[in-house]
């Protein structure tokens, strides 16, 4: 953004002389005075922490909402970032489309042994598109795993899941297990011939595991034999529990990616400038003695590090240039709520 | 990684990150083609292969074999490697659960520095040699034979017990002669009929020991003609 200082100057000087009366400066002040509107509704929108007069910087005053905006998007992805890195989000993608695809065919389903079967020919022959959205259903199922374990091949290789990102490592496992539980509870809900006899296995399978398998399987049967009771229950598994989880445990995982920030290929080195390195990287024994946990701080930097360069630098940078003068009184009545 | 190189490690990350892009639009325009890319390929997929629906659940006849997806043949076939009866529950949750346990945890005793996979010999040829396992196990599941045949001959008056044998799924988990699964989740039947009496292989047959499923839903008349079939392989 550019300074607007010559318009505050002239505006200024045509608020003085206004009393006046004369011509030119009114013919001047309305000009000034809208462009002075204009430049504080964007410095609104922008530093929307101080309030606003549209709907976008109302909502944003309550939420602050804009900051989280500007620190995911205008966070910067490290040097040598490649395609390898689009496996997550592709794999996020599958599940938002198995989430939506799946809303549509529960409006056609019915999760009840005598009833399941039927549904599922009749919202595959006579519902408009229903066999292609079943189909994408389907496959979206193999492609999400193939994308999943792709992913965490990638995270694996590259080593990424160490320091600091420890945690999201863990919390994709877990998701990995998640995926495959959705592929296990979905594999029922078409109560054909082939998934009911897969089930049964697989519920035997769960049952000869030690200690809690046996109450693993009669919890997962609803009971000592396969009933109707049993497709509902995996209905509810499918539909709600695990996506629950999933979606709850992908908030976490992504959160902690923007915190933390992806990767660079391993390969990548940022050429060091000279000098800076030595005398820097070593702080005189501090915290590197006893577990080495090094804080982080976010922002990619240890915190007895320099000063605070990141990518959310330029948005704070611009601030003074861009903050309206709160000297002038229309500029006060603004719809400029201090806080 | 000790204090120092974790410190280090994040300096480097920090320059790193300095000369990177933006998320948007650089990091997010890569995202999107892939998008676009897996959105063309499922409905690609869903257009040419549908979803075709089998015949209905049916708890009565065992028609059917027990296929899970494709996603689970390395864990099915795992069954199928491990041979003896009884280390059955080491494959069916043993060797899952340990790998699980392993892949959870290993951020926390794979903490060296190294990041270069070409650097970490021990994790890398750990991780290829899961993936060329799980591959082959999946490979061995995709091909495996169509269970619900039986090629060896037999006698005129078992023929029924046979196509019933043939027909339930047995041979998704055993073997007879040639057919069916060698090594799988249950034991070979090619010659049961020397070991097992008629009324024990009967017995089995209904009620299905261990992770086998009973049979009981054929009904006496067929128990007996498998029952009779089984009994004459020697």
């Amino acid at each position: 953004m550019k300074l607007p200082l010559p318009t505050r100057k002239s505006s200024s000087g045509n608020g003085n002389g206004n009393g006046n009366g004369s011509v030119e400066t009114t013919e001047e002040t309305g000009p000034s005075k809208a462009e002075k509107r204009a430049n504080a509704k964007r410095a609104v929108v922008h530093h929307s922490a101080k309030g606003g007069t549209d709907v976008a910087g109302w909502v944003d005053t309550r939420v602050n909402g804009s900051g989280i905006y500007t620190a995911m998007l205008t966070r910067k992805v490290p040097k040598g970032t490649n395609w390898f890195y689009t496996l997550g989000s592709a794999t996020m993608f599958i599940f938002a489309m198995q989430a939506i695809t799946g809303v549509f065919l529960s409006m056609y389903y019915t999760p009840s042994a005598t009833q399941a079967y039927a549904s599922i020919t009749h919202m595959t022959n006579d519902v408009f598109m229903g066999e292609f959205v079943r189909g994408l259903h389907k496959w979206g199922a193999s492609l999400m795993i193939i994308l999943i374990f792709l992913h965490m091949a990638r995270t694996f290789f590259f080593g990424a899941y160490k320091y600091p990102r420890e945690l999201n490592w863990v919390i994709g496992v877990v998701l990995i297990v998640l995926t495959m539980v959705m592929g296990l509870t979905g594999y029922l809900l078409p109560f054909d011939q082939r998934s009911y006899w897969a089930t049964i296995v697989a519920n035997n399978i769960t049952a000869s595991g030690p200690v809690v398998g046996p109450y693993l399987a009669d919890f997962l049967r609803a009971g000592p034999d396969f009933s109707g009771t049993t497709l509902s229950r995996f209905y509810a598994l499918h539909m709600m529990v695990v996506p629950g989880l999933m979606a709850a445990l992908i908030g976490a995982h992504l959160f902690l990616v923007v915190k933390l920030g992806t990767t660079a290929p391993p390969w990548v080195k940022a050429a060091r400038p000279k000098g800076a390195r030595p005398v820097e990287m070593v702080p005189a024994g501090v915290p590197s003695s006893d577990d080495g946990e090094v804080p982080f701080n976010g922002n990619g930097s240890a915190t007895n590090g320099s000063a605070p360069t990141n990518g959310s630098a330029p948005v704070v940078a611009d601030e003074p240039a861009e903050a309206p003068e709160p000297e002038s009184p229309e500029q006060g009545t603004e719809g400029e709520v201090n806080s | 990684m000790n204090g120092r190189e974790k410190e280090e490690y994040l300096r480097e990350y920090e320059q790193l990150k300095k000369k990177g892009k933006a998320f948007f639009p650089y990091a997010i325009m890569k995202d999107s083609v892939m998008f676009v890319l897996v959105a063309a390929v499922l409905v690609f997929m869903s257009l040419l292969m549908g979803a075709e629906q089998g015949p209905k659940a049916d708890p009565t006849t065992t028609t059917y074999v027990p296929r899970p997806d494709w996603f689970f043949f390395f864990l099915f076939e795992l069954l199928r490697v491990i041979k003896p009866p009884e280390l059955t529950p080491l494959a069916t949750v043993g060797i899952p659960t340990i790998c699980m346990v392993l892949l959870l945890l290993l951020p926390f005793y794979d903490r060296g520095p190294e990041r270069i996979p070409w650097k970490r010999p021990v994790a890398s040829s750990a991780g290829v040699l899961v993936i060329i396992a799980m591959a082959y196990l999946t490979y061995l599941g995709a091909v495996a034979g169509d269970p619900a045949e039986i090629a060896e001959a037999t006698e005129p008056q078992y023929e029924v017990g046979k196509q019933i044998t043939a027909q339930s799924g047995c041979l998704a988990c055993h073997a007879i002669g040639k057919s069916g699964v060698h090594g799988g989740l249950g034991p070979d039947l090619t010659e049961i009929g020397t070991m097992l009496p008629r009324a024990a292989i009967k017995r089995s047959v209904a009620v299905g020991p261990g992770i086998m499923p009973g049979y009981a839903d054929l009904g006496e008349k067929d128990l007996n003609a498998v029952a009779d079939y089984l009994a004459s392989l020697d």
